[in-house]
């Protein structure tokens, strides 16, 4: 279920890369704050659906409010690209210490929603827990949704037009101004829609974001930066083979995703899926 | 010298202000180290334009290395210091080789996803490294070493003797910027493409700026070590990187100062601010997030640029100009049109997926030969300039240069065997001033690696370099930044550039684009000079200019040789009319 979860946070960042040129590290963030959304929408109303609904929303915001109110700044000064990842390296010192402020430095509990406790079924030696399956079920759902959103909308073919030339795409007539704004907020409300499924697995705490974050960086080095079907296979990847060594030996599953990052970047500088030529040499 | 005599003094006389107790000594030394820390960084920051993220490994391996010599073995501080940066340095080349193929955000990303291979190797080596609670019980106070010995006395001499040895390490590496090695770093930063066109291995000289910056980085974590007479796991967590990138851009990047200043900033956030504010990294972030977005040139830059304001720029009136093409080239090129087979191309063709650019051309051209590449737009002309320079790697046939194979070799090798070129799009220095666009280009014929003495000492490359921008009539503006200069002057440049490399094979692309009708003539009746010295290969869209100056022309059409011959003879080419003319 770990995969599932790094696919819909690597997706957001990779299609943010891949249209903005900009490797979003305020990421992890949103899906800490998605986390944090989902805990207080259930600690104030009770309904764990209200939260996969609410969250997502809520953290959409925010991230166009980031987007609008500090990246807009930086686009088309010199080095935008860098000061991308500036400013949102420093977003992402500054808001778990907001957060922090806000609800206190121990993490928050989070409980499994009452529908799917418990076991399902037995498969072998090992119990099926329902939440486990509901978090399979739901991204099964989402991606094909997601890519359809890609692939077959106005939106989906304006973003891809852009990733490929932004400038072109401009002097159509078309807003790109909006168009990434939109995108941006998109990626942060997967990012918290992942924070929110992850929480009852996991303690809500100001850091989880940035353990999450790196380990997106290592998925999107192996899937391919900018891909769709990158993001997915190489979350499920990383996310397998981390919950694999993990049974087998713990300390071992957070190098073994290390090696096959530096194993992929040796043979296959692009990923798996990678375009060709995306920042390359 | 004079900024050195009162970094020195400050240094010296610091611990006055101090009042000498241990407390505030000892903050005074981490605020050295972490200067040093910051300047090691901003060595490949703000002045080879590589972005790192990675650091912590560096800083941490360092850090480590050290405390467990000291620790475990016993050894001499002076070695394990040594050691220390050593590691720094092996480290930063281990990461290099991974990340240098890439480049910009992408190689951010990586470095800091590399670096916590190291962190997580502490933190599950415990029996070596102390795992999470880090490596104490350093015997330095004990060590009976002369280093050791004046160690262990007071805080105050061990401030002196840590000061002393990072005032060392500032002179060498404020050395290290100035000679050619950093001027062909601060050149990469400024345009990549355009140094690699110059004849620079850029990717090597962006390994030997990560190792010049893992080995400082070695050593401000080793002497880390040694103030804190502990090595935290923190040392070589990735937000050690984030704080050595906080305190250089406080600072300001590319200044020598910056680092230090920025490094006292963050400190003294961090012990003062902490001490009234419970989440004092809210205030350091949104700190860090305002510099980004208005003083991207920190306060040491800001404050430096807002001293400069007063300095007139020198004015001129003297007009860019060519004159006296004969003295730029080296002689021994020419000859008209009657030399040997200097480049040859056969069978070459380069495809992007479905589009073939480039099909099957088979070009020669004759030592001294002045030939023109024409063709409608899409021909695919830029394409075939990119395959001779090593731009491109072709997708088939082969490119012979002095009768050598030189196919699929990269632009900085196929520069430095003779070949130069200028762009379509102006493609200089920007940032460097106008007198070192031409500089570097020079000094790429003398030395490249080159890290000891004074870069504006080397005689040869400055009158070289001085010719050139005479000749073009830029001499006057030589103060100015590459940027600064009116389009047309942008364009000489590119071409001083361009001969400054001593080329025996000159491909210009489309030289004359954007020119005013005067510009244009003065151009054409240049580069007629200029022909007879050195073999020229020119892309051009103005006819006039074609035919007036050619010994023979090239049509290419959809990628391919659609005639080749004198001008007379593709002036009455059928094929050629029917292309141009549409009938």
């Amino acid at each position: 279920m770990n995969g599932c979860i790094l696919i819909l946070v690597a997706l957001g960042l990779s299609i943010v890369f891949g249209l903005m040129g900009i490797i979003n590290f305020a990421h992890g963030i949103f899906y800490m704050l998605g986390a944090y959304a989902g805990w207080l929408t259930v600690h104030l109303t009770g309904s764990f659906w209200l939260a996969l609904l609410v969250a997502p929303l809520a953290v959409g915001v925010v991230g166009a409010g980031v987007e609008r109110g500090v990246l807009k700044r930086i686009y088309g000064t010199a080095n935008a690209n860098f000061a991308g990842v500036l400013v949102t390296y420093g977003l992402a010192i500054l808001i778990p210490d907001l957060v922090r402020m806000t609800f206190g430095r121990p993490g928050k509990p989070f409980a499994v929603p009452k529908a799917l406790t418990g076991s399902l079924f037995q498969l072998g030696a090992t119990e099926v827990h329902g939440y486990r399956v509901f978090i399979l079920l739901v991204t099964a759902l989402l991606l094909p949704a997601l890519w359809l959103l890609l692939n077959k909308t106005n939106l989906g073919l304006v973003i891809r037009a852009g990733t490929s030339d932004n400038l072109m795409v401009q002097l159509l007539g078309i807003n790109v101004a909006r168009t990434w704004t939109i995108t941006y907020a998109l990626g942060a409300a997967l990012a918290a829609f992942a924070g929110v499924i992850t929480a009852p697995l996991v303690a809500v705490a100001p850091e989880m974001g940035g353990l999450v974050l790196i380990e997106c960086f290592i998925v999107t080095v192996v899937g391919g930066m900018g891909s769709f079907v990158g993001a997915v296979a190489g979350g499920l990847l990383i996310g397998e083979t981390l919950a694999l060594t993990g049974m087998l030996y713990d300390v071992f599953a957070d190098v073994v995703i290390y090696l096959m990052m530096a194993f992929v970047l040796l043979v296959r500088p692009r990923g798996l899926f990678g375009q060709e030529g995306m920042s390359e040499e | 010298m004079k900024g050195l005599a009162v970094a020195a003094l400050v240094l010296a006389t610091a611990p006055l202000y101090a009042d000498y107790t241990p407390f505030y000594l000892g903050l005074l030394t981490e605020v050295l180290v972490f200067g040093l820390f910051a300047l090691a960084y901003d060595v490949l920051l703000g002045h080879t334009g590589v972005l790192s993220l990675g650091h912590s490994a560096f800083v941490g391996v360092a850090a480590y290395t050290t405390g467990i010599l000291l620790a475990r073995y016993r050894a001499p501080v002076e070695l394990s210091v040594l050691a220390g940066a050593v590691g720094g340095l092996v480290t930063a080349l281990i990461l290099g080789v991974f990340v240098l193929r890439k480049r910009g955000v992408y190689l951010a990303m990586l470095t800091l996803a590399l670096s916590q291979v190291f962190y997580y190797v502490v933190l599950m080596w415990t029996p070596v490294t102390g795992g999470t609670d880090g490596l104490g019980n350093l015997p330095i106070l004990y060590l009976s070493q002369p280093l050791g010995l004046r160690l262990s006395k007071r805080p105050i001499t061990r401030y002196y003797v840590i000061a002393a040895v990072i005032f060392l390490a500032m002179l060498a590496i404020r050395h290290l910027l100035r000679s050619p090695l950093g001027r062909v770093m601060r050149a990469v930063k400024a345009n990549e493409t355009r140094a690699a066109a110059c004849g620079y291995d850029t990717r090597r000289v962006r390994l030997v700026a990560f190792a010049i910056s893992g080995l400082f980085s070695g050593l401000a974590g080793a002497l880390l070590t040694l103030v804190l007479e502990f090595v935290p796991i923190e040392n070589i967590h990735w937000q050690m990187s984030g704080t050595v990138l906080i305190m250089t851009l406080f600072g300001g990047t590319g200044t020598l100062l910056g680092p230090f200043v920025g490094a006292g900033v963050f400190i003294w956030m961090r012990d003062f601010l902490s001490k009234h504010l419970e989440y004092w990294e809210v205030f350091v972030g949104s700190a860090f997030v305002l510099i980004v977005l208005f003083f991207p040139e920190g306060i040491v830059g800001t404050l430096a640029r807002l001293a400069a304001r007063r300095r007139a720029v020198p004015e001129s009136d003297a007009e860019a100009r060519p004159v006296e093409p004969e003295q730029l080239v080296a002689p021994g090129g020419g000859g008209n049109g009657a030399g040997a087979t200097l480049l040859e191309s056969r069978g070459l063709t380069k495809s992007f997926g479905g589009l073939t650019a480039v099909n099957r051309v088979d070009f020669q051209v004759r030592t001294g030969e002045l030939r023109s590449v024409i063709g409608p737009n899409g021909a695919g002309k830029t394409t075939f300039f990119n395959l001779l320079t090593g731009v491109l790697p072709p997708s088939g046939g082969r490119i012979l240069f002095k009768g050598a194979d030189i196919t699929g070799l990269p632009a900085h090798a196929v520069s430095r065997l003779g070949i130069a070129r200028s762009y379509q799009v102006t493609n200089i220095f920007g940032d460097l001033s106008v007198f070192e666009n031409v500089r570097i280009a020079a000094q790429s014929r003398v030395t490249h690696y080159r890290f000891w003495g004074n870069a504006d000492h080397l005689a040869a490359v400055n009158a070289r370099a001085e010719e050139i921008l005479r000749h073009l009539g830029l001499w006057a503006k030589r103060h100015l930044r590459g940027a600064e200069l009116s389009h047309g002057e942008q364009r000489y440049l590119e071409i001083g550039i361009a001969l400054a490399t001593d080329p025996d094979f000159l491909l210009l692309d489309e030289p004359t684009a954007g020119m005013s009708p005067d510009e244009t003539q003065r151009t054409a009746t240049f580069v007629r000079r200029l022909a007879g010295h050195v073999t020229i290969v020119v892309v051009e869209h103005d006819m006039d200019v074609v035919m007036g100056i050619s010994d023979r022309i090239t049509v290419l059409n959809y990628g391919e040789v659609l005639a080749e011959g004198t001008p007379a003879e593709i002036r009455e080419n059928a094929d050629v009319r029917r292309v141009y003319l549409k009938d």
